[in-house]
């Protein structure tokens, strides 16, 4: 597929109260449709939730996007979601950029509109920046041997190697010793229950 | 321990170690080494003729020296494989005088004095560790008297003393004068919560063990006075508090202080020990027939080489480090390898099992599916821009990259091994890596898009996506406020951050650059920040020597946890940033000036940018 | 007993000493008055 122009999407999360209240959504929407290639820009009030999803879908299409950038929450909560959302509209899932402007700007700077306006601005600015850059990613695949190696016969290897040869896969199960039992085997009783190791 | 052995889908190999490993996840090479056991194991049936006869008679380590085995032994009756095993470091062999006496009463003809080391080669798709612990040896604690005094054991050689199937049969007797003890002491945190000697971690299951072993002795011995000397009693478990009551119940008696010297009585061979017993404040002698000392867990002394083939690291405490301490608790930084029992830390039976049993379903999730996808984010080399120097394969905590030095072959990147830190990139010096979904070609306009308009007010912030990145969250979660001037660039891994960013940044006009990542125990990718502390090491040089205050390069180390770290690290690099003055910034502008990126790559300008899919 | 260095932090300027061992490799280090990671080792003078 040979793209020919750059078409951003900037999706701007109100996320209730938690980054519209300290800082201009609005604001930061605007100043999103003013840099580079980027063709739209929208407001949600909750864009991980269905209706903000189905936004991005719809401006997908009816904007013919090919990078969306969600300026949200960390990544670390909602890329999943968001990579989900774009694949879901036949966008490659890494074509897809997310700006914190929640957990490293609303809510750290709950004092200071302004700077906090200012600074979702920049965060907005550098995750265009590289979503300009982004190129479509295919997570390789290879086969499984559905066999495993335990390391160790003491009482953990042991309850390892026999819930997965119980499950149904060929299990390899090397010890040191000239027996297995480890150091569970040299003691008497165990606790809490005093019942015989062996 | 027999389920094992019964198993139709176990293939058990003891006596034998694991001396290589190749692959990745899912494609696993393995060679073991089956040490030569001189006895055929499938054959022997344990009758045990072997070693009535043997005439070599040596300590029996599994009795931790109590008593004695013959140089063809079974480890304990209950071996699994049930079969005996020739020590021949022990054994007189044939050579130079034929003893061979265990070759002729053996009916199966079983036993090979030639039998020789085999290699196994195995393929897996995951592997378990489950290499277990050593025990503490409290020898250097000269104080306790541990092998000066007969009558000083350890809590391992207690189990043998008390243990049915032991030296002694059960009877609990004590080393000088083979008596049962009427009164015994136990010391706790023997080698563990230590400052000075031993170790500083509490090792789990010795204030449990302990208990234990004082119920013990009062079910054999309703008489027997026992004293637990001890500096805090973790009986935190489930059923933990009962048996705690129930050993205080029947007179064990807690006494909280540990023994500060303890003496032996040269006659009675007694132990007399000088406590400060730190509920009362008072200093108190206590005579006792004998001693135990509740020694702690130490990791595998012969871990190095599993750590260096599965590509695993250490907490400092020495035992293996997780990918995640709560979220990935089994799962080893290396994907298809997984731990179980105290390899990972020191735990006790209970929990041992419970790990094992999740390392299992978490390997069982893999070993399912027939293929697997691999990290997307891996780095790409550029054959035409490699001079096959090496170094990414230096830098790669991963063996992900196969490089011929010798005969010039370009460097390769095995994808499926690759974990996408990024630090072979960074170390380049030729720009022949690609970090796929952090390329120098994303990373640059986004120092751009910060230093672009008032570059002078702004902090670039480059953040590991594990540690710092998560520590920027945390304070955000707590709402902890600090200054608006950080802008923060993710990488994977700090390791990933290119000399060439930070210069590229301070000739934009940057006053500060911080540069985040894990704290060496939880680097996500091994070692990989230990790149960055060097690289950031050889920028503060290189910044001096031009004139630049090398100050202005930050560096921290802050986990997905540190919230307040975070929000501190912030605020202080701020003051930092507002002493910097627009002299200084012009003046590093202009001596970098001629700076270019590195290799024969050229940073595209923006006018020149064009998309490819 | 392990080498010494002199270090500086390069946050709030402390110098202080820290076990070095050249060694062993790069070494996670934290300045005792601040707690900045910016720990940098002063080398010797050359002449």
């Amino acid at each position: 597929m040979k793209e020919d122009k750059l078409r951003i999407g900037v999706f701007v999360c109100e996320c209730g109260l938690n980054i519209a209240g300290s800082l201009d959504c609005e604001e930061v929407k605007k100043y999103a449709e003013t840099l580079e290639d980027v063709v739209v820009s929208v407001v949600n009030k909750y864009t991980c939730a269905d209706p903000g999803q189905n936004e991005i879908k719809k401006y997908i299409k009816e904007h013919n996007l090919n990078r969306v950038v969600v300026a949200s929450c960390t990544p670390l909560m909602h890329e999943p979601t968001f990579r989900t959302c774009v694949a879901e509209a036949g966008l490659n899932p890494y074509l897809f950029e997310m700006a914190n402007i929640r957990e490293h700007c609303s809510w750290v700077h709950l004092h200071d509109r302004k700077a906090a306006t200012e600074k979702a601005k920049d965060i907005v600015k550098v995750a265009v920046a590289k979503a300009r850059h982004l190129k479509p990613q295919i997570e390789a695949e290879v086969p499984v041997t559905n066999k495993v190696l335990v390391i160790g016969g003491g009482v953990a290897g042991i309850q390892a190697a026999l819930d997965l040869a119980d499950t149904g896969y060929q299990v390899y199960l090397v010890e040191k010793q000239p027996s297995i039992g480890g150091i569970m085997a040299q003691l008497d009783k165990t606790y809490p229950t005093m019942d015989c190791s062996i | 321990m027999m389920d094992v052995g019964r198993h139709p889908r176990i293939k058990l190999f003891v006596y034998s170690e694991v001396e290589d490993v190749s692959g990745y996840v899912g494609n696993f090479k393995v060679k073991v080494r089956k040490k030569a056991r001189y006895v055929d194991e499938n054959e022997c049936n344990a009758c045990a003729e072997c070693a009535k006869i043997c005439p070599v008679v040596v300590p029996d380590e599994f009795q931790m020296g109590f008593s004695s085995r013959k140089a063809i032994y079974i480890q304990l009756p209950q071996a699994v494989p049930s079969a005996y095993v020739l020590d021949m470091n022990a054994c007189l062999g044939n050579n130079p005088i034929a003893c061979g006496k265990c070759v002729e009463v053996c009916d199966k003809k079983c036993i090979d004095y030639d039998m020789q080391d085999q290699f196994i080669d195995l393929e897996v798709g995951a592997i378990i560790v489950a290499s277990g612990m050593d025990v503490y040896d409290p020898t250097e604690l000269d104080e306790f008297g541990y092998t000066r005094f007969d009558n000083v054991i350890t809590s391992m050689e207690f189990e043998r003393l008390i243990c049915a199937g032991g030296p002694t049969t059960g009877h609990f007797i004590r080393l000088s004068d083979r008596e049962t003890p009427k009164t015994i002491g136990f010391v706790q945190c023997v080698g563990s919560r230590s400052e000075r000697r031993g170790n500083r971690y509490c090792s789990n299951i010795c204030c449990m063990n302990t208990i234990k072993d004082t119920v013990l002795l009062k079910d054999h011995y309703p008489d027997i006075e026992v004293k637990v000397f001890y500096m805090d009693l973790r009986a935190f478990g489930k059923g933990f508090e009962d048996l705690l009551r129930r050993s205080r119940s029947e007179g064990v008696k807690y006494i909280r202080g540990i023994p500060g010297e303890i003496y032996e009585d040269s006659k009675t061979k007694n132990l007399i020990l000088d406590v400060e017993n730190t509920t009362t404040g008072e200093v108190e002698k206590h005579e006792l027939d004998m001693l135990v000392l509740s020694v702690g867990v130490i990791p595998r002394q012969d871990g190095d080489l599993i750590q260096k083939l599965l590509t695993l690291s250490r907490t400092v405490d020495g035992f293996f480090m997780e990918s995640h301490p709560k979220l990935k608790p089994v799962d080893a930084p290396t994907r298809g390898v997984f731990f179980a029992g105290c390899s990972e830390s020191p735990k006790d039976v209970k929990d041992s099992v419970t790990q094992a049993s999740a390392s299992a379903s978490r390997a069982g999730i893999l070993l399912s599916s027939d293929r697997i996808k691999v990290e997307a984010i891996t780095s790409v080399i550029d054959k035409d821009k490699c001079t096959s120097c090496g170094i990414c394969y230096q830098a790669c905590p991963f063996k992900a990259i196969v490089v011929d030095r010798k005969a010039k072959i370009p460097a390769e990147v095995i994808e499926a091994a690759c974990a996408g830190c990024g630090t072979c990139g960074a170390e380049c010096p030729f720009g022949a890596v690609t970090m796929k979904h952090f390329t120098d070609e994303q990373i640059f306009p986004q120092i751009d898009a910060i230093l672009e308009e008032n570059p002078q007010d702004k902090i670039v912030v480059f953040a590991c996506n594990w540690c710092s990145y998560q520590g920027g969250d945390n304070a955000g979660m707590s709402r902890l406020q600090y200054p608006a001037t950080g802008r923060i660039i993710r990488t994977m891994c700090s390791g990933r951050v290119d000399e060439q960013f930070i210069l590229y940044a301070f000739s934009k006009g940057a006053p500060i650059v911080l540069v985040s990542g894990c704290h060496f125990a939880d680097c996500h990718y091994i070692d990989a920040n230990r790149w960055t502390q060097k690289r950031v090491e050889k920028l503060w040089d290189k910044l001096e020597r031009k004139g630049i205050r090398p100050e202005r390069l930050q560096l921290e180390w802050i986990s997905a946890a540190e919230g307040q770290k975070f929000a501190k690290v912030m605020r202080e690099i701020e003051e930092m940033r507002q002493k910097v003055t627009p002299e200084e910034i012009e003046h590093t502008k202009k001596v970098l000036s001629d700076w270019k990126p590195k290799g024969a790559k050229r940073r595209p300008k923006k006018a020149e940018v064009k998309i490819e899919a | 007993m392990a080498e010494e260095a002199n270090f500086k932090c390069l946050r709030c300027g402390q110098e202080f000493k820290l076990p070095y061992d050249p060694k062993a490799g790069p070494q996670e280090r934290t300045c005792p008055k601040c707690r900045s990671n910016s720990v940098r080792r002063i080398k010797e003078q050359k002449k």
